[in-house]
């Protein structure tokens, strides 16, 4: 009797266990975590209104358990990025806190006097530091911090995650050591930061200080570099001139040093964790034009559980009335806070917000593995776009896309055609089989049977129904691959792993469609899922790139963008809308356009 | 008896042992690769490849393997090829990339919260179990009896999730009785209005389940007695109803409940993952299931091993207990 029933208990136990952790495992999607932007426009920083008051704590409630990455050389999500360079990590140029997308898409100088001095070539570029700037310790905030938090991106053994535009810009030969043996050969370039120092004058030759002058030599143009610049290069103490603020190397993330108006006071990672930044009393306000440091506090709190966050923000009761919302509105929400998907409800006019989100949602084709481009030219005619937008949430969704540059992107955006006349007739937006057979019988061969890979959720299921269902109209026979959320790219990164094609995402790093199409379709950015090397596109991406006249950039990327939709490297299906909302007493709330954020650096709390 | 223990240990150990080793089994056969995951986006070959060697992923898993338990008993470092390498001191559990921290540090600062939520919540459904089980068994088939069952197989039936949920709407958001639950550093000692009033509404959630399984168990046991003619002896004998109920029935009773209620309250230490996701409680639950959607291997490992030791202790000392409560039970 003790033997049988201590072993059913155990059976239940172990039972139970599991089934909740295979629970748990469908219940959350990934999507990539990068930045946004849109047109540049006139200087127009917004004064201060009337209403405005230094004081008080804003929340933050997040459903996430821990940021990314705080690290100024490893932070990457949009989203992060403005928030901690809102608070306490600056940088050599910065954006315009408006909610007007063109201007606040502008570049303004931050802890540099302007947006940079570029030679004619556009090869080297320079920033000259501000007077006043300071680390959280009191001590002054010089090039050589620049220099050194620069430097940190070549130590990719420790330094990982983050942005690697200094690995690929700044001009240092290529790691010689190739011998996969040889455990120096993890370096990508000759020079292996600052912890091993191995080639440390290769990078002193290619930046290099003068007085508050930081000089970047660059391997080849890049007209767009004073916008690089927001990404990976803010500075870190260098131990050599400040010895007390230690560079903790690969924990740096828990506790990075502040040269913003607040600094960290406690960062516990977790559900039930909170991050809580008090205000750093070293920083001067005459250094910095672009934060206004309204509250006295922000306090993060995660894993938040996202029903109960929605409920929390809309009662907006106590400290919740100075919350604001680390995510989106749950869909069963979205009529209690809109009226339409533009249009917040009344009581929440002053509190809601509904814009363009970063991303561009596509589904990547392996052209590997569907080389004919008749093939790919069927799948994405037979999909049925209006019934996946509509499965996501309709209006709230966003609106059909057209090729993988956003209209936020403002002039870097052009329509590509590909639903109007780019293969000869226009597609409804409901697919047109018939048509698609016919590109399939024009091909030459017959049509493989395909597998579609999704990072699994609830809504994804159905999508995955909608895909093998229009496609399967066309006589193309697709089976749906479910993946756990957590695993999805690193399954459809993997060459043999991943299937012929595949949800994906993609928002840019600044607003220019450079940092779109050389990631998604050639090898430079690291999210070329579609395997695209063909080598007329790849030349003329590169050509792209150098291209030091805006206008004349921007129109090569909207050839490039039609010429990527035209072969259907992708498919893309929707622009995305995002709708978020804070408390009653946490203002302004809008979707700031350069990381689809909170204006962070502007908020404050009213009485 | 000193046999017997020994003998327990020695198979936990084992137990452990296969434990941990199916777990880098089945880690290692995942299509996912975790040196993918941690590449950021920002990705090439050459990063992956890098990333794999700085997970100590490029090395066969046996060998993984050997290194964790080595970690355990003599330390661990990490980055050994780098110019920054980081040290784990024994007992080393591992050390997470993806949230730069030790597994024992996470494990040790999430136990408390779980500790005191799983005590709390045993000590309510067991007080409840035990008190409404024997009120239903000496009112049999009376009021108070079908009372008692009806709101047994009502708390029977609702998920936890489901409680917790309702609990938080109206309780917290809409009657607003209690504040939002915030588990803070230093709970309970630090501010213990505050931790009772942050777990007051998990206890109840944890409890109403599991109290309405031991209102059941307790009133079909003392109901099982009641029939034994030992009982009707007592009775015969003139012995206070009380006596008959504590002395000789409950006891007798209580070892089916004794071996539940061990093992329950070891699967809580484990970890209550709805009830400290729907709390935002920082326990071993919520750590749990952040590692394993994050394809976390160390911190998956650090707490299959430790919940797997809670279970497999408490199944030792639930035997032991046996034998004290149940004198004709005998181990060996």
């Amino acid at each position: 009797m003790l033997r049988t029933d201590a072993w059913l208990r155990r059976a239940l136990a172990i039972g139970v266990s599991f089934g909740l952790i295979v629970a748990a495992c469908g219940g959350t999607e990934t999507t990539p975590s990068p930045t946004a932007a849109t047109t540049p426009g006139p200087d127009d920083t917004p004064a201060p209104t009337e209403e405005a008051k230094t004081g008080g704590t804003i929340y933050m409630l997040t459903q996430a358990e821990e940021f990314d990455d705080i690290d100024p050389q490893r932070a990457y999500t949009g989203e992060d990025l403005a928030f901690f360079g809102a608070t306490i990590m600056r940088s050599l140029t910065s954006y315009i806190y408006t909610d007007d997308d063109a201007v606040a898409n502008t570049l303004q100088p931050d802890l540099a006097t302007d947006t940079g001095q570029a030679n004619d070539e556009a090869t080297e570029w320079s920033f000259t530091l501000r007077d006043g700037l300071t680390w959280e310790d009191g001590s002054e905030l010089v090039c050589e911090d620049v220099k050194y938090g620069v430097s940190r991106t070549y130590a990719n053994d420790i330094i990982v995650n983050g942005p690697t535009y200094a690995i690929q810009y700044i001009d240092i030969p290529d790691n010689p050591v190739t011998d996969e043996a040889d455990p120096n050969s993890v370096f990508l370039k000759a020079y292996y930061g600052p912890y091993d120092g191995t080639g440390q004058e290769l990078f002193d030759e290619a930046v290099s200080c003068d007085g508050k002058t930081i000089t970047f030599k660059l391997n080849q143009p890049v007209a767009d570099f004073n916008y690089t610049v927001t990404l990976g290069f803010s500075p870190v103490p260098d131990p050599a001139i400040h010895p007390d603020l230690e560079d903790t190397g690969e924990q740096y993330t828990l506790r990075p040093w502040s040269n913003g108006p607040y600094k960290i006071d406690e960062y516990t990672q977790g559900n039930g964790g909170h991050l809580t930044l008090i205000r750093n009393e070293a920083w001067d306000p005459a250094s910095d034009p672009v934060r206004k440091a309204y509250p006295d506090k922000w306090q993060v709190d995660f894993g938040i559980d996202a029903k109960v966050m929605d409920q929390r923000i809309i009662a907006s009761e106590g400290d919740d009335a100075f919350a604001i919302q680390y995510g989106s509105v749950q869909p069963e929400n979205l009529s209690t806070v809109f009226a339409d998907p533009e249009t917040p409800n009344p009581d929440f006019a002053t509190r809601a917000t509904s814009d363009f989100d970063p991303f561009a949602r596509y589904y990547w084709i392996d052209t590997n593995k569907i080389s004919n481009v008749k093939h790919r030219q069927a799948m994405a005619v037979a999909l049925d776009r209006d019934a996946i937008r509509a499965n996501l949430g309709g209006d709230y969704a966003g609106a059909l896309g057209d090729g993988v540059i956003k209209p936020n992107l403002g002039d870097q955006y052009a329509p590509t055609g590909m639903w109007t006349d780019l293969f000869g007739q226009a597609i409804p937006d409901t697919g047109d089989p018939e048509f698609a057979k016919q590109l399939i019988a024009d091909s030459g061969e017959p049509m493989p049977a395909l597998t579609w890979d999704y990072p699994q959720t609830a809504v994804r299921d159905q999508e995955a129904a909608i895909v093998v269902a229009s496609l399967g109209l066309a006589g193309i026979t697709v089976t749906a691959n479910p993946i756990p959320p957590g695993q999805y790219y690193g399954i459809v990164f993997d060459d043999e792993a991943a299937h012929e094609f595949g949800w994906a995402g993609w928002g840019p790093d600044w607003p220019n469609a450079s940092t779109v199409i050389p990631p998604l379709f050639t090898d430079k950015g690291g999210w070329n899922l579609s395997r695209v090397h063909d080598e007329d596109f790849v030349d003329a991406v590169q050509e792209a790139i150098a291209e030091l006249d805006h206008d004349a950039q921007a129109e090569m990327w909207h050839e490039l963008n039609t010429l990527a939709m035209e072969r259907v490297y992708v498919i893309p299906t929707t622009f995305g809308l995002s709708q978020t909302f804070g408390g009653t007493k946490v203002q302004p709330l809008y979707q700031w356009a350069p990381y689809g954020s909170w204006p962070y650096a502007e908020m404050y709390v009213t009485p | 008896m000193a046999g017997y223990v020994v003998r327990r240990v020695l198979g936990m150990v084992l137990l452990l042992f296969l434990l941990t080793l199916t777990v880098f089994v089945l880690f290692s056969l995942m299509p996912a690769d975790p040196a993918r995951l941690t590449c950021g986006k920002a990705c090439s070959p050459a990063i992956i490849e890098n990333n794999r060697h700085r997970l100590e992923l490029d090395i066969p898993p046996i060998e993984q393997y050997q290194r964790f338990v080595a970690g355990i008993f003599v330390g661990r470092t990490y980055l050994k090829d780098t110019a920054r390498p980081l040290e784990c001191e024994a007992p080393c559990l591992g050390y997470s990339f993806l949230r730069n921290q030790e597994v024992l540090a996470m494990i040790t600062k999430a136990a408390p919260v779980t500790f005191w939520l799983a005590i709390g919540g045993f000590v309510t459904w067991m007080v409840i179990g035990l008190v409404f089980g024997v009120v239903a068994a000496l009112k049999r088939g009376r009021w108070q009896d079908r009372t008692v069952m009806g709101i047994a197989l009502v708390g029977y039936s609702l998920p936890s999730f489901f409680i917790g949920l309702v609990l938080f709407f109206f309780v917290v958001l809409i009657w607003h009785l209690l504040p939002i639950p915030q588990w803070t550093s230093g709970m309970p000692f630090a501010n213990p209005g505050k931790f009772f009033q942050t777990m007051l509404l998990p206890w109840i959630t944890i409890a109403t389940l599991n109290a309405a399984f031991y209102m059941r168990l307790t009133r079909n046991q003392v109901l099982e007695v009641f029939g034994e003619d030992y009982v009707r002896t007592a009775r015969a004998k003139g012995l206070p109803e009380r006596i008959v109920v504590v002395k000789h029935a409950l006891r007798a009773g209580l070892t089916p409940i004794v071996t539940a209620a061990g093992l329950d309250l070891a699967y809580l230490l484990g970890g209550a993952i709805i009830t400290e996701n729907i709390f935002n409680l920082p326990g071993l639950g919520s750590l749990a299931i952040g590692s394993v959607l994050a394809s976390d291997l160390p911190l998956i490992t650090g707490i299959t091993l430790v919940a797997a030791a809670l279970i497999i202790v408490a199944n030792l000392v639930v035997d032991l207990l046996y034998a004290v409560v149940d004198p004709r039970v005998r181990v060996g």
